[in-house]
């Protein structure tokens, strides 16, 4: 009889013993992740999953530089051709393993490898800024990347979310034939369960091997998190998700609109933060149009346009008008950059009589998929018809508009760039030879020149210079009119703590905390 | 029977190849390709190459069909471009919730609406009559989306009686997935009321007609009761055509509810598909609908004969 | 056995003849549907010259309103004057629905009248492709060749009128089918005219009844699908007004003004139930000249 309590006691105490509390995170994507190979078969929230699992040499910071996260520190030769990395001591990969240069050169052998499809190979094959023409390693903790020639965005490039950081992974994350079966990485996370369509799920990595700074810094610093676990549900509905967030399905929404946000701050129990991010919400123009080819034309309609009010309206007031491609939050954008283009109805009357425009009907290409193009082509529209320029509205679905956009045939448009994290990847989505790619707005030889300049150029100050060289030169060209940057705006339940949106715009959920909950 | 059906069965194959080969025309000659999307404003030569190699896009047009025709063949669907999942096991998913939904709505519809039909014919030129054919004809003429936002708005936003969006499957959560499929299928089934009511009641009329002058001699109740289940029997078969009509329809024309109520169904899926340029699916779906078309038209003629022993096989 | 499209679903059936009653008035269905019907082109046709306020003119300040004194209907989500829109909303809708039936009927008509007679090879080839664009979804039909063409009033008038020619093709033809062993056809032949002449002369015209009665539907329908086209994202391009734009801008208001969502859904309920009641109306009319 003793003995059964005994043994029943025993029992329960295990039992409650183990059923111990969990800090569980659950948030809302609004699309399933495509794969869980770093760069490879990628989209935004794939790379915002992947950053979690897997960590690069280098990271970006809080205010969008670039620093060390698995190296120690990095030394570029004098030359820009050679880059040495150090890396950090006694870090471990997610089945346990050292992380040493071995791993770092067959990680980043196999991003090379054709067959991989990484999506970055061609930054580094020579297609794009540099070609990484060796990489070796001295010794266990030491990296050598040569290139063939300098390249300032070197460390940025390996650093790009879309490039999934350049995460380093342990050769298991591969079968013996090569296929990939899962990524082991040293991040704060390890890969859980991932059910398609539904959610993926990400468990605290036990063995995390943490820098030794005090607090979390982008995305490097010290990255330990407290939650033990993140449900990433599938929700691709807006309306489901705001639905979700509001019965506590969900903690977290990471991309709410602007309409959303302010209806979500509202209620009591919802916190909603945001950030400017460094996409650009731009008027296009196409600078060989025989109408738009005269640029007092294009000049005109940028004075006609007021783009403080138009900002505030379309954004709520979240942010600025922009009209430079260096993004507002990029530390490369000073007082220079905030010279754009005034509010002048005067100047706009007497540019169109220079021009000789008799109100011929220009057609502005927007979508409807993306509220805030469609809207900014309706005001934009609104106010150039007040200073007699004739603007009309075509809208297009987004893959014909996309097709539009890549072939240069329209005469303006309203488009959204992605994000760029440097003012120099800024310059080059738009910037180029129109021979060459139809898709370029911008096609002036120094401007082309400045811009590769930019790209070698590593010195922080010289690049300040080019990029105000080039953003002056835009002002005075006019191939496009950047009106603002967009918002990253999480809406999360009030016991969600820890959360901070930046510039980079991905989530960082190692800074999250919830409050414990039964196991799930 | 069997002869029968399987002659149909064949006769269908020539309408799916036709169908196969008009989405994938139309679908291609739509600008912008899966590649530009998946790259958007990042798509530098070199990359959209790369991309579309990956994709089997750069291959001539008619390999690429016959390419996907040889793996259909063997039942392979391919894979979504947009998400990578297997196209077969995502577009039946996405059916069953179309087509429970569908399905309930048009069984209750018809339900409901047969008995009414029927007794507005017999009650021809009554208050009752003219009641059933005013709400009938009300009922047909309101939009099926507007009526769902309404009820939306009413149910689910005033009231807060039940779920503005969401869906959860049925193995899942019954008690929950009724909560989400209560006002789509309610919405669906005032929509097809009208129809199927004027319908029922029209050729039951005509029906009626016959026997009344037929039996005009006839006195008493039993002949009447006799004339009801006549009536009823024979009456029916335009209502099957037409229910199956509609069936065919709507499976595909669900589209718009389902953006409605946020229900995560194969028409949705096929707007979608369109918009992302996602081949594979749109392939798939469009092959998956004409195959129920085919196979709701097959089932009303071998019912109709029942009904309507006129027809024969 | 297949049948075309049914909305107005006794369009199906041979109209039932009914046994003589007392002369009516023109029945209730007949002046309902004319009165409405009546409505609606007036409000289109005043929408041409007149409307309370600017239907374009944006007004920032005065977003998302309720029906006042100033704006009888409220404003939208831009401030403009929702009765406005809703006026040059009924020309556009009206206007997309009689091009898209009028191409329908006419091409639908040629194309049923050359199988009937013609039969052989281009019957069944023409019915095979009429199949297969019956079978098609309508939707993505549409949604594929405004793609193709670009979203614009025309472009949807084209992939509609594509997408309701087989039911009209169908028509006919059945129409043509079930005339042509006919006893006054038979007597057309023997006189001695020509095929062709016995077709013009005596079968073209009896099409004409069911035809006029499948249009009276295919109003209707082609305001519905430029609706829920609309509300797919690829109507009538804004900023012009049309019901199934304004219905769908609606949406994301629902909870806030709702107002937006319900006078649109009204004016396409209302024009559905007159061209409904016409096509009863006229039914019931011709159906002496329906045969069998």
């Amino acid at each position: 009889m003793n003995k059964t309590f005994i043994l029943a006691g025993a029992l329960s105490a295990a039992l409650v013993g183990t059923a111990h509390a969990e800090s569980v995170l659950k948030v809302a994507l609004n699309a399933d992740i495509r794969s869980t190979d770093p760069g490879v078969n990628r989209d935004t929230n794939s790379d915002a999953v992947i950053m979690h699992i897997t960590e690069g040499l280098v990271a970006f910071r809080e205010d969008a530089t670039v620093g060390p996260l698995l190296a120690k520190d990095v030394q570029v030769s004098d030359d820009g051709l050679r880059y040495t990395f150090h890396l950090r001591d006694g870090v471990k990969f997610q089945n346990g393993k050292p992380l040493t240069s071995a791993e770092v050169l067959w990680t980043w052998k196999r991003f090379l490898d054709p067959k991989t499809q990484w999506r970055c190979a061609p930054e580094f094959d020579g297609h794009g800024g540099a070609k990484i023409v060796d990489m070796s390693a001295p010794d266990p903790l030491t990296v050598v990347f040569t290139l063939d020639k300098p390249n300032g965005l070197f460390l940025t490039s390996t650093a790009l979310p879309e490039c999934g950081g350049s995460g380093i992974l342990h050769p298991d994350s591969v079968a013996a034939d090569g296929s990939w079966k899962a990524p082991i990485g040293t991040g704060p996370f390890r890969l859980g369960d991932w059910k398609p369509g539904q959610y993926v799920e990400l468990l605290r990595n036990a063995d995390y091997s943490a820098r030794d700074e005090k607090a979390p810094d982008g995305y490097t610093g010290n990255k330990s998190t407290t939650l033990d676990r993140v449900r990433l549900l599938v929700i691709p509905d807006p309306a489901a998700a705001k639905a979700a967030l509001l019965s506590k399905n969900v903690d977290l929404l990471i991309d709410v609109t602007p309409l959303d946000a302010t209806e979500l701050a509202a209620n009591p129990n919802v916190r909603v933060t945001s950030s400017g991010t460094m996409s650009v919400n731009a008027l296009l123009f196409q600078t060989r149009d025989p109408l738009l080819k005269d640029v007092r034309l294009r000049q005109a309609i940028a004075h006609a346009l007021d783009s403080a009010q138009i900002v505030e309206a379309l954004t709520g007031g979240r942010s600025k008008a922009n009209n430079s491609m260096v993004a507002s939050g990029s530390h490369y954008h000073t007082a220079v950059e905030d010279q754009g283009f005034a509010f002048d109805p005067a100047k706009t009357a007497q540019l169109l009589r220079e021009a000789g425009y008799k109100g011929e009907p220009i057609k502005l290409i927007v979508n409807k998929r993306y509220a805030a193009i469609f809207d900014m082509g309706v005001f934009v529209q609104a106010m150039a018809k007040a200073s007699g320029i004739n603007l009309e509205l075509e809208t297009l679905e987004w893959g014909t508009q996309l097709e539009r956009y890549q072939s240069g045939n329209y005469q303006m448009m309203a488009f959204p760039y992605s994000e760029r994290l440097d003012p120099a990847l800024s310059f080059d989505s738009m910037t180029g030879d129109k021979d060459k790619e139809a898709r370029k707005v911008w096609d002036n030889p120094d401007a082309r020149h400045w811009l590769r300049e930019a790209q070698r150029e590593g010195d922080i100050t010289k690049r300040q210079a080019l990029f105000d060289q080039l953003h002056q030169q835009m002002i005075k060209d006019v191939p496009m009119i950047p009106m603002y940057n967009g918002n990253a705006i999480a809406a999360s339940r009030d016991y969600v703590k820890g959360l901070r949106t930046w510039p980079v715009s991905k989530p960082r959920l190692w800074t999250v905390s919830v409050p414990n909950s039964g196991s799930n | 029977m069997f002869r029968f059906i399987s002659q149909r069965l064949a006769m269908s194959i020539p309408t799916l190849l036709l169908i196969s080969l008009m989405v994938f025309a139309i679908i291609r000659l739509v600008p912008g390709d899966p590649a530009l999307l998946m790259l958007g404003d990042m798509a530098d030569a070199h990359s959209l190459e790369v991309a579309r190699a990956s994709l089997g896009l750069d291959q001539p047009l008619p390999m690429q069909f016959l390419i996907w025709f040889k793996a259909v063949l063997s039942g392979d669907l391919g894979h979504s471009i947009t998400t990578n999942e297997a196209v077969l096991p995502l577009i039946l998913d996405r059916f069953q919730v179309s087509a429970g939904i569908v399905l309930v709505s048009v069984l209750l519809a018809a339900l409901i609406a047969v008995p009414a039909g029927l007794l507005a014919a017999w009650k021809q030129d009554s208050a009752l009559d003219f009641g059933v054919v005013s709400t009938a004809t009300l009922l047909l003429s309101i939009p099926s989306f507007w009526l769902g936002l309404l009820l939306l708005y009413a149910f689910g936003i005033k009231l807060g009686w039940l779920p503005v969006v969401g869906y959860v499957s049925f193995g899942q959560a019954p008690w929950q997935a009724l909560s989400f499929i209560v006002l789509p299928i309610v919405t669906l089934t005032l929509v097809e009321l009208g129809a199927i009511t004027r319908m029922a009641r029209a050729s039951a009329i005509e029906v009626l007609r016959l026997e009344y002058i037929t039996h005009a001699r006839a006195k008493g109740l039993s002949e009447r009761a006799v004339l009801w289940r006549h009536a009823l029997r024979n009456s029916f078969a335009p209502t099957l055509t037409l229910i199956g009509l509609i069936l065919g329809n709507l499976l595909s024309g669900i589209a718009v509810l389902e953006t409605v109520f946020t229900l995560p169904g194969i028409g949705r899926l096929m707007v979608d598909a369109i918009y992302a340029r996602d081949y594979p699916v749109l392939q798939g779906c469009l092959l998956l609908v004409t195959f129920v078309y085919v196979l709701v038209n097959l089932l009303v003629d071998l019912l109709y004969p029942l009904f309507d022993p006129r027809v024969k096989l | 056995m297949n049948k075309p499209l049914p909305v107005a679903p006794e369009v199906l059936l041979p109209a039932p003849v009914r046994a003589p009653r007392a002369w009516r008035v023109p029945p209730l269905n007949a002046l309902i549907g004319a009165f409405l019907l009546g409505l609606l082109l007036i409000m289109a046709a005043l929408g041409l010259v007149w409307t309370p306020h600017d239907p374009l003119a944006l007004n920032l300040l005065a977003r998302l309103q309720a029906p006042t004194a100033a704006h009888w209907l409220g404003t939208d989500e831009y401030g403009r004057d929702v009765l406005s829109r809703l006026m040059i909303g009924a020309h556009t809708s009206l206007w997309v629905s009689v091009l898209t039936v009028s191409m329908a009927i006419i091409a639908g008509t040629f194309l049923g009248l050359l199988a009937g007679f013609l039969r052989g090879w281009v019957d069944r080839g023409l019915m095979m492709i009429n199949d297969a664009l019956l079978a098609f979804p309508g939707i993505l039909l549409a949604l594929g060749l405004m793609a193709i063409i670009g979203p614009s009033l025309y472009g949807i008038v084209f992939a509609l009128s594509l997408a309701y020619t087989p039911s009209v093709v169908r028509v006919v033809r059945g129409t043509v089918l079930s005339l042509r062993e006919k006893e006054f056809v038979e007597a057309s032949r023997v006189i001695g005219n020509s095929e062709l002449y016995t077709m013009l002369r005596h079968i073209a015209p009896n099409c004409v009844a069911p035809v006029c009665v499948l249009a009276t539907s295919m109003f209707g329908w082609a305001i519905l699908a430029e609706s829920a086209l609309s509300f797919l994202g690829l109507g009538v391009p804004p900023p012009a007004a049309t019901w199934g734009n304004m219905l769908a801008a609606s949406r994301p208001y629902i909870a806030t003004a709702s107002w937006l969502g319900l006078f649109p859904g009204v004016c396409i309920a209302m024009a559905l139930l007159a061209f409904n009641l016409c096509g009863d109306a006229l039914r019931d009319r011709l159906d002496p000249r329906m045969s069998k």
